[in-house]
């Protein structure tokens, strides 16, 4: 599994994804972003991101219920596959590996 | 809680952006993420952010269609699908197709006959390379009293005088056309080849292009001959004649410097050999005429590039004035080439015209035979397609697409077409020689320019767009659920366009027929007029060879042989136009008569007796009676009209500088010279003073014509052995004034039966419909008690009024169009309201009897079976 798969954006979507279940569609994603990053997101941009990582696997979708405010309309909602799960895990021990071999003082001096 | 809603434009936006299959989801997304902030954020701000959201799906994986998940056919699938369909259909109404088929290729090859010939007519001498910068040099007669007269002829000296005084003159020729000269190469011989005298530059001025020999050393060498192809093989048997010799008139032999390729169609040229402009000199007088007041010669300039033909022609307005040192004569004008063929009529001296008017009426008649069997294909196709709605209902809800329906219909109708256009093309084929006969010409179909298939193809194309475009686009834009139910019939009520098309076809046809009929008439009573002469047993000879010397002793041997009555020598022959003169001076003369033109004509004696003319006083002309006959004159009842004698016998003429002068001795009734539709012009005919050159022989009526011909032979053969006897008898002659007319009504006749034709196959195919679609109501009032003639009538009244209102367009625009026409002639027909009424009549029984044929059958049939069915 290359690295160069998931990018950064694609990353916390799958993320947001994976804590969001089983409530996680597009417009949920974005507010949940926007809560954490302070940023504007645009559902755009988030469905976006999730077509494309259905594309690769990592997520699947089924169409919803309607709800009176989406005029009537379904949402398609996300689960994270098992191989977005690996991924995920995956990125996330790269990650801590790195961050464990960082000297507690270094990490002061970026402030 | 008020419900805001999110701003409508960037919805329709995104609804038009966003492929089908994501609308819904995004859709939501946004409406859901603009309500949530509207509670949170306030509308206003929910409503900025919606833009900005909105840009964020225009990106490719969002735009992008889903591809269908169903197979795809290829366009090519589809369009042999297409063409089988059509197919089938054609042949499952094969009466039908023949008539739609028929009608269409018939039309399209009538347009295409009289195309061809405008084409021929408009591209007159247009292919000559210099066709810009060439001119004919026209004689404009005095307009000090009398109405002034175009001459296209010119004197023989101006010619050269304009080449060496007028710089602005790239070069010049004088075109002098001759048929009487005897050719001889060996020992055979022919007689009546049309050929022409001309000067050297003859071929830089005109662009014939020559097979073999240079073209600036043509007509150089007095005794050189150019001769077209034809002529070779006609002469030789091969077109490999150069340098070899002919004779002309057993006396002067020529040899062959250059060969021309045939001359096309379209040139007022008709020569088949070129002789050098010296030969002409040589030949001395009766050919060459140094005078600079007679206008005997066509002469064409080539002006130099730049060069300004309104200040060229004002300084050549006074040419022949200047050097024939005198005022009262012609001045000249340069008419252009671009007008010589089909503007090439004066009035007053002024052009007004000519056989472009021709052109136009005949080009609108071939418009109109294209129109009406365009309309009739239109027709009959959207007719047809009608009953195919069901079919159209049946795709739909199978599922296809309004583009495939149009894509079946318009193949159809383009096969159909492209089928009519081949007919067509084949038809042309077949009735082009005889449609060349008719017309006097050559035409040919112009197969290697492309040009000529783009056109026919583009009018296929345009056809079958106009015929397809009604089940096309309209039939196949109805719901299937409407086309099941009744809401289809309603739109088939809308029948009045078809009607107005009815109409207009019949108008046509009726215009057609009534000019027909008139030009008849007119032909007729152009034939009954009283000639004045009798042209019976009557046959001219024209003076070749010898027959000029011998006319004595031929003249005794045809009376002595018992196989002439008499005989006489004129000027030319009977029929011909004559020769006009102007200047005739006479006693008590109106000065405005000065210029007045009178036709000249000559006898040496018998002339009245030969011709069968009626003598109102005096007597006639008798040269060998009565030797001062030489400068006797007589008179015609017009000229003694003009010339306002009460004792006309007696009375003298002169000439212009009165040097010459004759004595009248007789008054001969008024006879038709010329045109029998023009006025009888004054005529004054000349003793043997004149010159001569025809004789003209009345057959004794006591013998038969062969046993007469065959004694006028031998006396020929007798004193002009070297020529083959050739002679005309008159009353052929006579009958010829009438061809251009004759003309005109075979092919208005040709058209008027082709017009009608199209028009009753339209009919034929339409009431097949009307039947049809009102079977059953036919079947019920048939058991309800109604009798065969009351359904005929029911179902032909409509088709009856139609008629009838074309007959009442048609009338006031015929009537006017050809009394237009008919003033041409002076001596013309009174328009008679029974031609009218003919014609209606006729367009009335014809269209009943094509409609009859299918309510006739409608009536008879038994209602059991029409109502049997649902």
């Amino acid at each position: 599994m290359r690295r160069s798969d998931l990018g950064e954006f694609e990353e916390v979507v799958l993320l947001a994804v994976a804590v969001l279940v089983p409530k996680a569609y597009s417009v949920m994603i974005a507010e949940e972003l926007e809560r954490e990053t302070g940023q504007n997101v645009s559902t755009g941009a988030v469905h976006a991101a999730l077509q494309r990582l259905e594309q690769k696997g990592y997520v699947t979708s089924v169409l919803g219920e309607a709800t009176a405010e989406r005029g009537g309309r379904r949402k398609r909602l996300f689960t994270v596959s098992a191989l977005g799960g690996r991924v995920l895990t995956e990125v996330r021990s790269v990650r801590n590996r790195l961050w464990d071999r960082i000297v507690p003082p270094t990490l002061l001096e970026w402030s | 809680m008020e419900t805001p809603n999110p701003p409508r434009w960037p919805d329709k936006l995104l609804t038009w952006l966003i492929a089908p299959h994501l609308r819904e989801e995004v859709l939501g997304d946004m409406h859901e993420r603009y309500f949530r902030r509207a509670e949170r954020l306030g509308e206003t701000k929910a409503r900025r952010q919606y833009w900005w959201d909105v840009l964020a799906y225009v990106r490719l994986s969002f735009i992008k269609r889903k591809p269908s998940e169903y197979p795809n056919p290829t366009p090519t699938a589809m369009l042999s699908n297409h063409f089988k369909i059509a197919f089938r259909n054609l042949m499952g109404g094969k009466s039908f197709s023949i008539i739609n088929i028929g009608g269409l290729a018939v039309g399209m090859a009538g347009a295409a006959l009289i195309a061809l010939w405008l084409q021929n007519e408009i591209s007159f001498d247009k292919f000559h390379e210099h066709k810009n910068r060439l001119y004919q040099v026209y004689g404009l007669t005095n307009s000090a009293g009398g109405e002034p007269v175009a001459i296209p002829a010119t004197s023989q000296p101006l010619a050269p005088t304009l080449q060496q005084n007028y710089p602005e003159v790239e070069a010049v020729t004088r075109v002098k056309d001759v048929d009487q000269f005897l050719i001889r190469v060996d020992d055979k011989s022919f007689t009546g080849i049309q050929g022409a005298f001309a000067d050297p530059s003859f071929l830089q001025l005109f662009s014939f292009p020559l097979v073999e020999g240079s073209k600036n050393a043509q007509l150089n060498a007095i005794s050189s001959i150019v001769i077209t192809e034809k002529l070779a093989r006609k002469l030789f048997g091969t077109t490999d004649v150069l340098h070899k010799t002919i004779r002309l008139d057993s006396v002067d032999h020529f040899v062959v410097t250059g060969i021309l390729k045939d001359l096309p169609p379209n040139t007022r040229f008709t020569f088949e050999y070129l002789l050098p402009w010296d030969y002409l000199k040589k030949l001395g007088s009766g050919w060459s005429n140094e005078s600079w007041l007679s206008n005997n010669t066509p002469t064409y300039v080539l002006l130099k590039p730049n060069t300004n033909p309104a200040a060229f022609t004002a300084k050549i307005k006074d040419l022949t004035q200047r050097y024939a040192g005198r005022r009262d004569v012609w001045t000249h004008f340069l008419f252009p080439l671009s007008q010589w063929h089909l503007y090439a009529e004066f009035e007053n001296g002024k052009p007004v015209g000519g056989r472009i008017e021709t052109v136009r009426v005949f080009g609108l008649i071939a418009a109109f035979i294209l129109l009406i069997a365009c309309i009739n294909f239109m027709n009959l196709s959207t007719a047809r397609s009608e009953k195919r709605a069901k079919e159209i209902g049946v795709r739909k809800v199978a599922g296809a697409g309004r583009g495939s329906l149009i894509g079946q219909f318009i193949t159809e109708a383009f096969l159909t077409a492209c089928l009519a256009g081949a007919v067509a093309l084949l038809l042309v084929m077949l009735a082009l020689p005889s449609f060349d006969m008719l017309i006097g010409t050559q035409l040919s179909i112009p197969y290697q320019q492309y040009s000529f298939w783009l056109w026919t193809f583009g009018f296929v194309v345009l056809t079958s767009l106009l015929a397809g475009s009604y089940p096309a686009f309209y039939l196949s834009s109805f719901q299937p659920v409407g086309i099941f139910t009744k809401q289809f019939k309603k739109s088939q009520l809308g029948l009045s366009p078809r009607k107005v098309l009815v109409v207009l076809q019949f108008t046509f046809a009726i215009v057609l027929v009534i000019a027909t009929m008139i030009v008849r008439d007119q032909i007729i009573y152009g034939q009954e007029r009283d000639k004045g002469y009798a042209n019976t047993d009557l046959i001219q000879v024209s003076f070749v060879g010898d027959i000029e010397k011998n006319y004595g002793p031929i003249k005794q041997e045809l009376i002595r042989s018992g196989a002439a009555v008499s005989v006489t020598k004129t000027m030319t022959d009977l029929t011909n136009d004559g020769w006009r003169s102007w200047g005739l001076r006479w006693p008590g003369e109106n000065p405005k008569d000065t210029n007045t033109a009178i036709t000249l004509f000559s006898s040496d004696a018998d002339l009245i007796k030969t011709a069968g003319m009626t003598l109102v006083e005096g007597r006639d002309i008798d040269g060998y009676r009565y030797p001062a006959d030489s400068f006797s004159v007589v008179l015609n009842e017009t000229a003694v009209k003009l010339m306002g004698f009460k004792n006309p016998i007696g009375q003298t003429l002169s000439n212009r500088d009165e040097k010459r002068s004759w004595r009248v001795v007789g008054v001969v009734k008024d006879y038709i010279v010329g045109s029998p539709y023009n006025p009888i012009p004054p005529v004054v005919i000349q003793g043997p003073g004149a010159w001569f050159n025809t004789m003209h022989i009345k057959f004794n009526p006591a013998n038969s014509t062969a046993e007469n011909l065959a004694k006028a032979e031998d006396a020929f053969k007798k004193y002009n052995p070297a020529y083959p006897f050739d002679y005309q008898f008159v009353d052929q002659d006579y009958s010829r004034k009438f061809e251009n007319e004759q003309r005109t009504k075979t092919l208005a006749g040709l058209f008027a039966a082709l017009a009608i034709f199209i028009s009753c196959l339209g009919l034929f195919g339409l009431t097949s419909f009307t039947v049809e679609q009102s079977r059953k109501e036919i079947g019920i009032r048939k058991v309800l008690g109604a009798t065969v003639s009351q359904i005929v009538t029911l179902l032909s009244t409509d088709i009856l009024k139609l008629v009838l209102m074309a007959f009442l367009i048609a009338t006031p625009i015929t009537w006017y169009a050809m009394s237009q026409w008919l003033q041409d002639y002076s001596y013309r027909i009174r328009i008679s309201g029974w031609i009218f009424a003919a014609a209606g009549l006729l367009a009335l029984v014809i269209a009943l009897l094509t409609v009859s044929f299918h309510t006739v059958k409608a009536a008879l049939m038994n209602p059991v079976k029409s109502l049997r069915s649902e």
